[in-house]
């Protein structure tokens, strides 16, 4: 089951919510059966106290100036302002821009090409779990690999045994030629969720309409554009909705890549906001941050869903 | 046509088999450089391959900057135990909403499914601060309550939609025999769906496992701290970088483990976990 089904799956389920099965017999019954809350008793408890709390505490202490050791301070929206004049949030911003883009090329193209390339081969399941594989590292261990595959010893000495002294340098010292390469190293690790949802969605893809285009005389590209594309659709927005999201959240591989340098350069609001809070003591300045890019990524995920569902209606 | 379709096959093959490499390099990288010592690092070649056998001396490197082993223990107890109880608790509340009588039951689950709406980013501060002022910062239980609430959301959503699949017709019957909902629950609901919480319970157990930003957070000392923090403090490239690549390789094991374990099951397609 993936995940879009699991969507398409959600209209059906209201049309079940609405007949409970233990219909309250009498008038006289009628009086609220506490038991069946206390099911929900451990999960609400725990969702109150770290979801609900989080978000409202979050949302007033960015309206405040807080070290967290001396008295709460408010101050109304002076953190907001001041974000939008601090040069490292405009850099942070710039830069989870570069992340949303190429995070919307790289995980969301190579996996497709991929996935095409792998229903065709006789050989799919091996390649598919070729590039399954690098999933099984954490974010955090790939990133530690590729730091340590582009350090001076590593790729860097290669290029200037063939001549190219030019790129025997730390290219993680220099600015946003780092955030490419870490976008690619994300990319690296992260590909195969993608490419799995690509390839049981190609798999579904009905193969009547496709037999019967190809007697019509479509083939190659015209195949690919006019009717399988369009096809693959609702599995291509679940993907580019999980890569957008994604690229918003990554913090793992940039703390241990750059970790956010040289000269902050290379921070993304996540790591902004990670550092403005727990490196500075900025609580109020950080949770700005952390308040700033929720309304983003919610509206985000607000426009693909929604869309979603129209799709499926 | 299929003749066109079949003469394209070896140049899709290597395609395929030229990227494989690509993807497969880093971890020849990995696997012969933990290998190696430190020193024949540094002074050898890039395509050189190990002439000695350093492991051990590797590992005893590692110990004298971290304490590898207690933060594989540490989060080989944060993901057993916070997956096992995530999907308990889980279970319970899929329950309640998608079968039994109570009110409310989008705004039940919308709250508890509020954890993956919202980025992490908002959780960080406040519950920094909670466990500071109650004194469960920086102890094995703050670790685990957080991340068994961390984990319910995604089990919710999963376990709501596989319980409204069920016929209701069984629940019906079971109570016609006066069979108490807890029963119900224990002797037809749980081992209905013993495939996706198998499936839930190792996807859960793996997000905890990789998790960095809640341990570095929510921990300080070597007692507490989870394996993925404990790594990041090694500060990658710079210092003895075999023993890096060890620590990184031994810190993969529980994770390559479920992966050779899911490979299988993959051909299914079975939940893909989003988190």
């Amino acid at each position: 089951m993936s995940l879009t089904n699991e969507i398409s799956n959600e209209p059906n389920n209201k049309g079940v919510q609405k007949k409970p099965i233990s219909h309250s017999k009498s008038r006289k019954n009628r009086k609220i059966e506490w038991t069946p809350y206390l099911y929900l008793l451990p999960a609400v408890t725990l969702s109150l106290l770290f979801f609900i709390f989080s978000i409202v505490f979050t949302f007033f202490i960015s309206f405040t100036k807080w070290d967290g050791v001396n008295d709460i301070q408010f101050v109304g929206f002076e953190n907001y302002i001041e974000m939008f004049n601090d040069p490292n949030f405009l850099i942070a911003c710039l830069n989870t821009v570069i992340w949303v883009l190429g995070g919307l090329i790289i995980p969301v193209l190579i996996p497709l090409i991929l996935a095409i390339a792998i229903t065709k081969s006789r050989f799919g399941s091996a390649f598919k779990n070729i590039f399954y594989l690098p999933n099984a590292l954490s974010p955090t261990i790939a990133g530690i690999i590729m730091t340590v595959l582009l350090s001076l010893y590593g790729l860097p000495q290669v290029m200037g045994m063939l001549g190219l002294d030019s790129l025997q340098t730390n290219w993680l010292n220099i600015p946003y030629v780092n955030t490419l390469i870490m976008v690619a190293s994300g990319a690296w690790q992260g590909i195969g969720i993608n490419l799995i949802l690509f390839i049981v969605g190609l798999n579904n893809i009905p193969t009547e309409p496709i037999e019967a285009a190809k007697l019509d005389g479509a083939s190659g590209l015209t195949l690919y554009t006019k009717l399988i594309l369009p096809l693959l659709k609702p599995t291509t927005l679940i993907v580019l909705l999980m890569s957008l999201v994604n690229s918003f959240k990554t913090f793992d591989v940039i703390w241990v890549m750059t970790g956010g340098g040289p000269y902050r350069t290379s921070e993304t609001l996540a790591v902004t906001m990670y550092k403005e809070a727990f490196v500075n003591n900025e609580l109020g300045y950080g949770s700005a941050v952390a308040i700033f890019l929720s309304i983003i990524t919610l509206a985000i995920s607000w426009f693909f869903l929604k869309d979603t569902f129209k799709g499926e209606e | 046509m299929k003749n066109s379709v079949e003469s394209r096959a070896p140049v899709i093959n290597t395609f395929l088999s030229l990227l494989a490499f690509m993807w497969l390099f880093p971890f020849l990288f990995v696997v012969f450089n933990s290998l190696k010592s430190g020193q024949e690092y540094n002074l050898g070649n890039f395509w050189d391959l190990p002439t000695t056998f350093s492991i051990v001396e590797n590992y005893e490197y590692l110990a004298t900057k971290i304490d590898l082993l207690s933060g594989f223990m540490n989060s080989l107890v944060y993901g057993l135990v916070a997956a096992f109880l995530a999907i308990a608790f889980s279970v319970l509340a899929a329950y309640a909403i998608s079968t039994l009588n109570i009110r409310g039951r989008l705004f039940w689950f919308l709250l508890i499914y509020s954890g993956t709406i919202f980025p992490f980013q908002m959780y960080l501060i406040p519950t920094f601060r909670f466990y500071s002022f109650t004194g469960i910062y920086d102890t094995k239980f703050g670790l685990i309550i957080f991340y068994i609430a961390i984990c319910m959301p995604f089990c919710l959503f999963v376990l709501r939609n596989f319980f409204y699949t069920l016929p209701k017709e069984l629940v019906e019957a079971a109570k016609m025999d006066g069979a108490k909902d807890l029963t119900i629950l224990r002797k037809i609901y749980v081992p209905m769906a013993k495939a996706p919480i198998a499936a839930l319970f190792l996807f859960q157990f793996t997000w905890v496992w990789n998790d960095l930003l809640f341990g570095m957070t929510l921990s300080k000392s070597e007692e507490t701290r989870p394996i993925m923090a404990s790594l990041s403090m090694l500060g990658g490239a710079g210092n003895n970088i075999p023993a890096v690549l060890l620590a990184a390789f031994i810190a993969s094991i529980p994770t390559l483990v479920i992966f050779m374990v899911l490979s299988k099951s993959f051909e299914k397609g079975f939940i893909i976990s989003t988190k």
